[in-house]
């Protein structure tokens, strides 16, 4: 395992052989030179190679709903199609999106010119919203001559606007909101354009795939999701950070200490669970569970803190990130949220009632995966925490101190 | 079959929809419609439609669509 700190102060492992973060321990940003000494030019395939590659490998997409990324490429029509790159790592939680970006640039752009070479195109935007991977995309797209198509766009904070219908919303001008009606980027993306987007490490992957080829590829990981993952981890985990591992592992393995302590699966859209168990990171089988990987968060709060404090803090930080489009979400997340508030202040039976309603009516009534996420993140600790609610119930509080792990906007920590 | 769906992005909980077809729409504590199945019986397919041209935000959405 290495371990670095870079200048974000995120820091960077991984357990085995680094892929995606090869090289980035030693040299912190992987420039053009060592990327190709590392990488090699990026091998341009057909589109059926791609497909077949992608589905013998089973690549799911890197964002959070873990679609195919074969079933994406093979609904992709002919013609003028677009590749849309999603580096808007809107999740406060996630880490992973940025280092990628900001210390491996190359093997980014290397995935775009794969995938938009498969289809045909030329053309490729990549949005982003921090700073530090802006800076570093358009100075490795500088650094070579095959980004001419290239396009790298900021695109604005807030966690709805991150998500890919709100990018190529924002894109074609109309603000960065998702729209009313369930439109899918490969109908009428970017430029009113077929687009195939997904998420930045999933075009790392591509590039990698594209130059391993699917054996090499399939050489880590496990059988049924081969490669490797981006994680975030949080708290009370082995090493917090951004960490680089072979599909397949015990959680555990991850996060030694306490067997038996809740953990958030997957970010602020994500779930609690009681414990661990046997989970092992293998995105379908965390999905048939209830607690998907989603974009790839972990957190476990500390031993003897009280884990309410901060379910309270994100569900009111979740709220306040509706983007006011739908009512059940705008009305609904703030009401759910004082309800959470009040069982961690001890409210009773009447309360649970009340949030449980409430859970039922903001689910599936709105534009977007906000209300549904935050609904997850609220029921999920509702029923992952019960043993804090009781205290909570009983005495008013645990009497212990706040957690403070998971990290909010504007420096709440 | 025909089916019935809410643009929620639209929709500002005026609830005309809820009285036209009661059978079929109910409202929340905020006043949004709640749609007991997206599916429409036959027989309400007549006052589906009126409950959608009646609504001022044009959210309420009446389609015919294959199974």
């Amino acid at each position: 395992m290495t371990v670095i700190a870079d200048p974000s102060q995120t820091t960077v492992h991984t357990f085995g052989a680094p892929r995606l973060l090869a090289g980035v321990a030693e040299l912190g940003r992987v420039d053009l030179g060592h990327h190709v000494a590392l990488h090699g030019e990026p091998v341009l395939r057909r589109r059926s190679w791609l497909s077949g590659a992608t589905r013998d490998v089973n690549l799911l997409g890197r964002g959070g709903a873990g679609f195919p990324v074969a079933d994406k490429l093979d609904a992709m029509p002919s013609g003028r199609v677009n590749v849309l790159v999603n580096g808007s790592e809107s999740e406060p939680a996630s880490r992973k999106d940025r280092t990628l970006m900001s210390s491996a640039p190359h093997l980014v752009l290397d995935g775009a010119l794969v995938a938009a070479h498969a289809l045909g195109s030329s053309d490729i935007t990549i949005a982003v919203h921090d700073q530090r991977s802006y800076e570093s995309l358009m100075l490795a797209s500088q650094e070579r001559r095959d980004t001419a198509g290239v396009r790298i766009v900021r695109t604005p904070d807030g966690f709805v606007a991150g998500e890919i219908r709100s990018v190529i919303n924002g894109l074609n001008g109309e603000g960065y909101m998702p729209g009313g009606r369930r439109i899918l980027p490969h109908h009428h993306g970017v430029d009113a354009r077929p687009s195939f987007a997904s998420n930045v490490e999933t075009f790392a992957h591509l590039a990698l795939l594209s130059r391993l080829g699917v054996a090499d590829y399939a050489r880590t990981g496990s059988t049924s999701e081969p490669g490797t993952s981006l994680l975030t981890l949080i708290g009370d985990v082995g090493g917090p950070g951004v960490v680089e591992v072979p599909n397949g592992i015990p959680l555990a393995s991850l996060l030694p200490g306490q067997a038996d302590a809740p953990v958030l699966i997957g970010g602020y859209h994500g779930t609690w669970v009681r414990s661990l168990g046997g989970l092992a990171l293998d995105r379908v089988a965390l999905r048939a569970v209830g607690a998907p990987l989603g974009a790839g968060v972990i957190a476990r709060p500390y031993a003897g803190t009280c884990v309410l404090t901060e379910v309270v803090r994100v569900s009111n930080w979740l709220a306040s990130e509706s983007a006011g489009q739908c009512g059940p979400c705008f009305f609904g997340l703030p009401a759910l949220a004082d309800d959470v508030a009040a069982l961690a202040a001890g409210a009773g039976a009447d309360r649970l009632q009340s949030l449980a309603r409430r859970v039922s009516l903001v689910r599936g009534r709105g534009a977007c995966a906000h209300p549904d996420g935050s609904v997850q993140f609220i029921s999920s600790a509702i029923s992952a925490l019960g043993d804090e609610f009781e205290a909570h119930a009983r005495y008013g509080s645990c009497g212990r101190p706040p957690s403070d792990v998971l990290p909010l906007p504007g420096g709440v920590a | 079959m025909t089916t019935i769906e809410v643009d929620w992005t639209r929709c500002d909980a005026h609830g005309l929809c809820s009285r036209l077809l009661p059978e079929k729409i109910s409202l929340d504590e905020w006043g949004y419609p709640i749609i007991d199945g997206r599916v429409v019986d036959p027989a309400l397919v007549q006052a589906a439609r009126k409950a959608a041209m009646a609504c001022p935000a044009l959210a309420l959405r009446v389609e015919r669509g294959a199974m």
